[in-house]
């Protein structure tokens, strides 16, 4: 202890002449030298204030609901249309964030580029407001979903390089946790803004809503700033301790879909029905509360973003849950039903809607963990870049899809037809599930196993894996010329087989992970 | 002595047989004032007769805007009006049914005020600031003649305010009669029997005299004495019919001691503020409680000629139109509110078809896929034992 404060003091004091560019040998302050925890805390709160922008103004127009349906005179299909235009371009960039990064811009000038992609799409989001033009509305949400996606990604990508094999976990849980606070800070403050700026205009309008987003836009700024900053004490690590710049380290190839295989299939289709009918209820949900349940705003903001709030500590605790009893068939079974049960009692009965949107929650964070690690037990693990991209692309274009739907069946049918629509695409999962745990029975597969006997097959096959290795290098041995194209990768799957802990950007299912639409 | 109890046992059988109305078909005829040439007035009289009985509407714009309603347990009863002592100051008496002893229900709802008040800070009307009020017995009413569709069974009551009020503006009291029971295809979509007719209330351009101005109408109710009065909220989980709207209002006026069965008023508790009633037009609609009024009838007015001048247990009911943030009417410059009104006990929604049906296959498929998998797993699981079982 006293150790340490003296070494810090020794830091502080020669803080001034370690500024730029001295050699990793000289001692730095601890909250500029790369390897000290201080300045690693320093990073991860930039990471992690990073995607608040992004996440705090993704909801902006569920928060904003009545206001934007009145100020701008749109309809329910209209209004959703927002969240629409922003998974469109999700529905291709989901296949190419990793490549763009890890290719293209680099991680440092990607994360700034997406970043910037954010706040010019919010600005153009905020100007459609104070134009009263909603086609630039659209057009806004576009551009900001361009980035947002990817900006997730970027933010991923710098966890990894920089708490690889360290705190990880913890960094991804606490990136997690932000995303979480970013949506619910989102949800329970938007309205009071819009109400001061109209006490301050004296009227609502378009102009109240668009000065409303233009402030809600602030946090992209700060959110680019700090991909700024974060650049640039990557670009210096880089330099003093000669570390490579991150990647995602994700293969996408598209050719591979043709292989998946059924279980895969029915995977993908839980998922695109699941997550529909979770996303555009939360982006509907205010105006439910508010008119069924007699809400005042606030409390309808504050029971909307209940979901967000239990999955930040729940994620965990479900992840870890989950990877101890394995059976994740069963869990995602108990998702679903869940989440079915509290959609029945949304739509049918006036019981305190509090106990409905909390079984949502918890269905919704258990669903996140025992699902998404499901792909990668039926994929090869070369496939698995392509498997993710390909679940998030679709999920993307269901999202898109339903959205639409969504609103044009409130308007023109209501809320308990839009629940007992939503109620119907649970249903669906629910098919889905059935068919797995079935087929899955049928071709003796692994998705429904213990923990316990996964990990003693996992042991079997291990010993096989090596005993095949064995046979494998005699037979390079003598075919000396034969090398395998790949070592790369062709140890890594072995090291898997194992069961060996790879450092962390070798899962390519974990840096797949946080994308946006993964961990909202 | 038991012969007449029980002839007393089968009237009040019979009575209350009449007292719930079959909700079958009703033949409607419309006439515009009936034994009167002078268009000058209006006054609408809609007759809807079934089986065994009758129900009068009379709708006109006589001094106050007003509707009566009388409900008779005989096919060929007949209204009558005295169009001298109508028009003259003291119409107390000049409309009455023939055989007065068939009129089994009799309410009228007269149209008294429309409230302006400024609802910028205030929730609802009770705290606002009240511009003067306007007072629809000073209205100049076109005639219905012309609006008058005998196929549809419609006709409108448009009137302008006094000189220099309301800009061009008008109000009007839409009309629309049923032969049989049906659902509204425009918003809100209220459900209706034969036994009902429904009353839309239009404003058009009427200038807001405030930046943010809510319209409140004022509603009177009249009725013949020993009747009970309730105003119900119905909380549906329904909204499919008037998508975001889960309330209903009903004011159900039932007779104390005789068998004859209730008479209504209906509502959805909302308005729309464009000629296209959508959803995103919505606008919130309000009601305040039933306020009993001790008084007269004043002016004159249909109720008071049926009536009479010293009917007691008036009541009085207010509707307003807008919340705290419903600026929908300062846009658009329209609103329309629909009621319902008619005898019986008033309908009630129920699910659709589509949404059992979703329901049900929505649930049921799951089930059946269980049940299907299990005996397919069964059977296999048994296959691959017995083929097993040689090696072992």
């Amino acid at each position: 202890m006293g150790e340490s404060g003296g070494e810090e003091e020794r830091a502080l004091l020669d803080g001034d002449s370690a500024g730029g560019g001295s050699p990793a040998g000289r001692a730095l302050p601890a909250l500029c030298d790369p390897r000290r925890l201080a300045h690693r805390l320093l990073v991860l709160a930039l990471m992690c204030f990073l995607g608040f922008g992004s996440y705090f103004c993704y909801d902006n127009p569920a928060a904003l609901q009545t206001q934007v349906q009145g100020d701008m005179k749109v309809n329910t299909a209209q209004f959703m249309s927002l969240y629409a235009w922003y998974s469109w371009p999700n529905v291709v960039l989901c296949f190419f964030g990793g490549f763009l990064i890890d290719r293209v811009f680099g991680i440092r000038l990607g994360t700034i580029i997406f970043g910037t992609f954010v706040c010019v799409g919010q600005v153009i989001f905020a100007l459609g407001a104070l134009f009263n033009a909603f086609w630039l509305m659209d057009a806004g949400r576009f551009v900001f979903g361009i980035g947002g996606e990817s900006l997730a990604v970027a933010q991923n990508t710098y966890a990894v390089s920089w708490f690889k094999g360290k705190e990880l976990n913890l960094v991804f849980g606490l990136q997690l946790s932000m995303a979480r606070i970013g949506s619910t800070v989102n949800m329970n403050i938007m309205g009071w803004v819009y109400s001061r700026v109209q006490d301050l205009l004296g009227s609502t309008g378009h102009t109240t809503l668009g000065l409303t987003l233009m402030i809600g836009g602030v946090t992209c700024i700060f959110s680019l700033i700090c991909a700024l900053i974060l650049a640039y004490l990557d670009k210096r690590a880089e330099k003093l301790l000669c570390k490579k710049q991150g990647k995602t380290g994700e293969v996408i190839k598209l050719t591979d879909v043709k292989d998946f295989s059924l279980s895969l299939w029915l995977i993908f289709i839980i998922c695109v029905c699941y997550y529909a009918a979770v996303f555009p209820f939360i982006g509907l949900g205010k105006v439910f509360f508010i008119e069924k349940f007699k809400f005042s705003p606030q409390e309808a903001s504050a029971i909307n973003s209940i979901v967000y709030i239990i999955s930040a500590p729940m994620s965990p605790v479900f992840g870890f849950l989950v990877d101890k009893l394995g059976k994740n068939i069963i869990w995602v079974l108990c998702a679903v039903l869940t989440t079915l049960a509290s959609h029945i009692m949304l739509a049918f009965t006036f019981w305190n809607p509090w106990i409905a949107m909390c079984m949502l929650g918890v269905a919704y964070s258990l669903l996140a963990c025992a699902l998404w690690p499901m792909v990668a037990f039926v994929v090869p693990e070369h496939q698995l870049g392509t498997a993710y991209g390909f679940m998030q692309s679709i999920q993307n274009l269901g999202l898109a899809i339903i959205s639409i739907a969504a609103g044009t069946i409130l308007d023109s049918r209501g809320y308990l037809f839009l629940e007992v629509f939503f109620s119907a695409c649970i249903c669906l999962s629910l098919i889905a599930v059935v068919m797995l745990y079935f087929v899955n029975r049928l071709t003796g597969g692994d998705l429904n196993w213990s923990a316990k006997k996964r990990e003693k097959l996992q042991k079997l096959a291990a010993a096989e894996a090596e005993e095949q290795e064995k046979l494998r290098r005699q037979n390079e041995d003598d075919l000396a010329k034969l090398r395998p194209k790949d070592h790369i990768s062709l140890r890594n799957r072995y090291l898997s087989r194992l069961g060996a802990q790879l450092p962390a950007n070798y899962y390519s299912h974990l840096s797949t992970l946080a994308h946006r639409s993964v961990l909202k | 002595m038991p012969g007449a109890r029980g002839l007393v046992l089968g009237a009040l059988c019979l009575l209350g047989a009449l007292g719930r109305p079959p909700a079958g078909r009703r033949e409607v005829s419309m006439h515009f004032n009936p034994g009167w040439n002078d268009s000058s007035v209006n006054l609408l009289h809609v007759r809807a007769v079934d089986a065994n009985s009758t129900l009068h509407y009379v709708w006109s714009s006589l001094g106050v805007p007003a509707v009566l309603l009388l409900y008779t347990e005989n096919k060929h009863s007949t209204l009558h009006i005295n169009w001298t002592q109508l028009l003259s100051p003291e119409p107390a008496g000049a409309i009455w049914v023939e055989p007065p002893s068939s009129v089994l229900h009799a309410s009228a709802v007269v149209f008294t005020k429309l409230f302006e008040y400024d609802g910028a800070n205030a929730s609802g009307p009770a705290h606002a600031l009240f511009y003067p009020p306007y007072d629809l017995a000073a209205f100049s009413w076109d005639s219905v003649n012309q609006t008058l569709n005998h196929t549809a069974l419609t006709a409108a009551f448009r009137g302008t305010g006094p000189p220099r009020t309301f800009h061009n503006g008008s109000i009007a009291f839409q009309v629309t009669a049923y032969e049989e029971s049906s659902r509204d295809r425009r918003l809100p979509g209220l459900l209706h029997t034969a036994n009902s007719s429904k009353l839309e209330f239009v404003m058009n351009g009427v200038a807001p005299r405030g930046n943010s101005s809510r319209f409140m109408l004022e509603m009177l109710m009249v009725e013949g004495p020993g009747r009970h009065r309730r105003l119900e909220s119905v909380r549906s989980i329904d909204d499919e019919y008037t998508p975001t709207i889960f309330e209903m209002v009903q004011l159900v006026s039932e007779p104390q001691g005789t068998q004859a069965g209730p008479g209504f008023l209906q509502w959805k508790t909302t308005a729309y503020g464009a000629r296209e009633a959508k959803r995103e037009n919505g606008i919130r609609c309000r009601y305040s409680p039933l306020q009993a009024v001790n008084g007269t009838l004043l002016g004159p007015s249909i109720a008071r000629a049926y009536f009479g001048k010293d009917v007691g247990g008036l009541a009085a009911i207010n509707i307003s139109f807008g919340g705290e943030d419903g600026e929908i009417y300062s846009s658009t410059g329209y609103l329309s509110w629909s009621v319902l009104l008619g005898f019986g006990t008033p309908p009630e929604d129920a699910f659709s078809p589509l949404v059992v049906a979703i329901m049900a296959v929505a649930l049921g498929t799951p089930v059946v896929l269980l049940v299907a998998g299990a005996i397919v797993v069964l059977f296999f699981q048994k296959k691959r034992y017995s083929e097993y079982e040689p090696i072992n």
